[in-house]
């Protein structure tokens, strides 16, 4: 018996070590995100805002819509989601095209196009300080801010990052500078699924993957740690974000016109 | 319908008037005096040179960067600065992306006219190599939210990012002197910017023809006023610049009156910026003493108290002993960097809340992590917005920081006095 609770003592420590042998800047273990400050209706002429920060990483993101009529291109019979993003500082280049073109295909994904037809809702993203993992700080502060606005969604978008240190470890929430000396970073999107209204009578599908864009070269295999550990993280965060965003409901007053 | 006139803010016959006639008897919509300034609140980020103001419902952040570049051959001992105005289309839903349209240039040119010609800033201690090499301030003014008076705000942002931003230090050095070397911030302290003065903009609106003025005007009542003036003024009783275009006419008596409200005004604003910059910069002083030296005393302490718990649990082997000595150093390394880290970085823009208070509201309580929570909660007073719910961390393996985190409380009394001694050093030193 003494035998047995030395081992246990012993494998446990193992694990502590391990766990502390990748020392993070800011001494954070592996599996670690920075602390999350979501905030809604920050702004008062915007029909939904939303303000949130990991870490250093801030991200303004404000709603208007729906607004009537659809961009020349679009397709009429759906509403039509437009995003604008806007650097901290200097001119919008083909780095910011990038994020609204990613931004919008996420958001059109979880947004339910149908119910207003015809319309256009404009989502603005203002970076207000980058410290690693900028875009899914802003797609998570669009999504709060197109909750706060009260516009239909088939459910929640949680985005995380994760990156592939030399050494083979994976880390979550990157920082600017880990981001700049990894190998590879991902950014991952998942729906926020656990309770989302399903049909009558179909099955309870795992949904998957809405967005991923990755930086760099990895392995398959690598790749597939990533998304396992980013999955496991954003079920996580996307109870905290559920929590918050839940905060607020019923005190609303209609901000549109 | 044309987009941006469907946009653009639409005020019913019956707002209009009962903003109109309530003005001329001296009521505003808000409760306000007629010379009456909003609510001001100035923010600051941790990092140097970003400020968020709120006035009223008009919010503005400004950032400030510099760059070295070439001066100007009719100035070449003088650097430059430069601002940039943005109206995001999340301020009002009919800013449009893209080019700045006349009110963004009038504002842009507002502010900077305050600035330059007033040399407010002092351009000539942004030289470094005359002739060749100076400094080039850009300064970025985002409005994302338009409350009405953007000037005023705008200006007080640029001013309050002008007041924290630093610089790098820059010495010429290398082989032959020449060179030019750029100390980073943690080598050499950044250097502040010369401010003469402030210049304070103060906006009044005239409405209807018996020369009722309003000063700091809202969105509604602007588009209710007749005309509007701009005055530019600093503590010294300087008229840095009036901006008056277009509009109803106005008497030189009411224009005399402006500018003696406006001067009041400037004094106040010119105070509330100086002690919000002070408050950042004495927070911005706790946090390098910090960064430098993390109690690594208390925290070795802390690392031996672990280090002996687990010899006595575990058998005097010889693994078992190298293992705890890598768990003292690792420990001692991830515990101080942990709390620090988790300290000195979160949350940024909460107000009320510096390094050393919570440290010190921490060591009064049991379990840090729940109460962090309460804390952030309590002191959060903002008006319109909605509480903030702080997560801390998620970590699989959170026992030992729990743990460290507790362990650390026994110790905050003789943390509270180390921290004073290593502090009265540094000043010493420096």
């Amino acid at each position: 018996m003494f035998i047995l609770f030395k081992l246990v003592i012993y494998e446990n420590a193992i694990l502590l070590l391990k766990s502390m042998e990748v020392d993070r800047l800011d001494g954070r273990t592996a599996n670690q995100r920075r602390p999350v400050v979501c905030t809604r209706g920050v702004l008062h002429r915007a029909h939904g805002s939303a303000s949130w920060a990991q870490g250093e990483t801030k991200v303004i993101a404000a709603v208007y819509g729906p607004k009537a009529g659809t961009k020349k291109n679009e397709n009429p019979e759906k509403a039509c989601i437009e995003v604008i993003w806007k650097p901290k500082t200097g001119q919008s280049g083909k780095q910011e095209r990038e994020f609204e073109m990613v931004l919008k295909k996420t958001l059109q994904s979880i947004c339910l196009l149908n119910v207003h037809p015809n319309t256009t809702t404009s989502i603005i993203v203002q970076v207000v300080n980058d410290d690693g993992a900028l875009l899914p700080c802003a797609i998570n502060a669009a999504c709060s801010a197109l909750v706060d606005a009260g516009i239909p969604l088939k459910h929640l978008a949680v985005a995380i990052c994760c990156c592939m240190a030399e050494s083979g470890h994976v880390f979550l929430d990157p920082s600017k500078l880990e981001e700049q000396t990894t190998k590879a970073f991902v950014y991952l999107v998942f729906p926020s699924s656990t309770m989302s209204v399903l049909p009558q009578g179909s099955e309870v599908k795992e949904h998957g993957i809405i967005t991923s864009v990755t930086h760099g070269v990895m392995a398959v295999d690598d790749y597939f740690s990533c998304v396992k550990m980013g999955r496991a993280a954003a079920a996580e965060l996307s109870d905290y974000v559920r929590n918050s965003l839940k905060l607020k409901a019923g005190n609303d007053l209609s901000k549109a016109g | 319908m044309e987009p941006r006139v469907a946009n653009s803010l639409i005020m019913t016959v019956n707002e209009n008037k009962f903003i109109e006639s309530a003005l001329l008897s001296d009521i505003r919509v808000d409760g306000r005096r007629p010379f009456d300034y909003r609510t001001l609140t100035i923010r600051f980020a941790s990092e140097d040179g970003s400020s968020e103001v709120q006035l009223g419902q008009t919010q503005v952040i400004g950032f400030v960067r510099g760059q070295l570049t070439q001066p100007y051959r009719d100035r070449p001992n003088e650097g430059s600065f430069a601002i940039y105005t943005e109206f995001s289309p999340m301020a009002d839903p009919s800013f449009e992306p893209g080019r700045p349209g006349e009110t963004a240039i009038e504002l842009g040119r507002i502010v900077d006219r305050g600035l330059r010609e007033s040399r407010a800033v002092d351009t000539e201690s942004l030289c470094v190599i005359a002739g060749k090499l100076v400094w080039s301030i850009r300064i970025d003014l985002h409005i994302i939210d338009n409350g009405g008076n953007l000037v005023d705000a705008a200006n007080i942002a640029a001013l309050a990012a002008l007041s924290t931003f630093r610089r790098p230090e820059c010495t010429s050095g290398g082989d032959d002197g020449q060179e030019l070397i750029i100390h980073p911030p943690d080598e050499r302290e950044p250097l502040p910017l010369i401010l003469h003065h402030f210049p304070i903009a103060v906006t009044f609106g005239f409405v209807g023809q018996e020369n009722t003025v309003v000063i700091d005007p809202t969105h509604y009542e602007a588009a209710v006023m007749g005309g509007s003036m701009t005055a530019t003024l600093n503590t010294n009783g300087d008229v840095c610049a009036i901006q008056k275009a277009g509009g109803d006419g106005v008497s030189q008596t009411v224009i005399m009156q402006c500018l003696r409200v406006a001067s009041v005004k400037a004094g106040d604003i010119t105070s509330k910026i100086k002690d919000a910059v002070e408050s950042y910069n004495t927070q911005r002083s706790l946090r390098k003493i910090k960064r430098h030296n993390p109690d690594q005393q208390a925290s070795a302490d802390v690392a031996n108290h672990q280090m002996e718990r687990l010899t006595v649990s575990s058998d005097q082997s010889g693994i078992a002993s190298e293992l705890s000595k890598h768990d003292k150093t690792n420990k001692k390394n991830s515990i101080s960097k942990g709390f620090s880290g988790a300290l000195a970085s979160w949350d940024p823009y909460s107000r009320g809340i510096d390094g050393d208070e919570l440290r010190t509201s921490l060591a009064s309580r049991v379990t840090p992590l729940d109460k962090q929570k309460e804390e952030s909660s309590k002191v959060n007073p903002e008006k319109k917005s909605s509480p903030k719910s702080f997560d801390t961390t998620n970590s699989l393996v959170s026992t030992h920081d729990v743990v460290g985190l507790e362990k650390k409380q026994s110790k905050t009394l003789k943390d509270a006095v180390k921290p004073k001694h290593k502090r009265r050093n540094r000043s010493n030193a420096s």
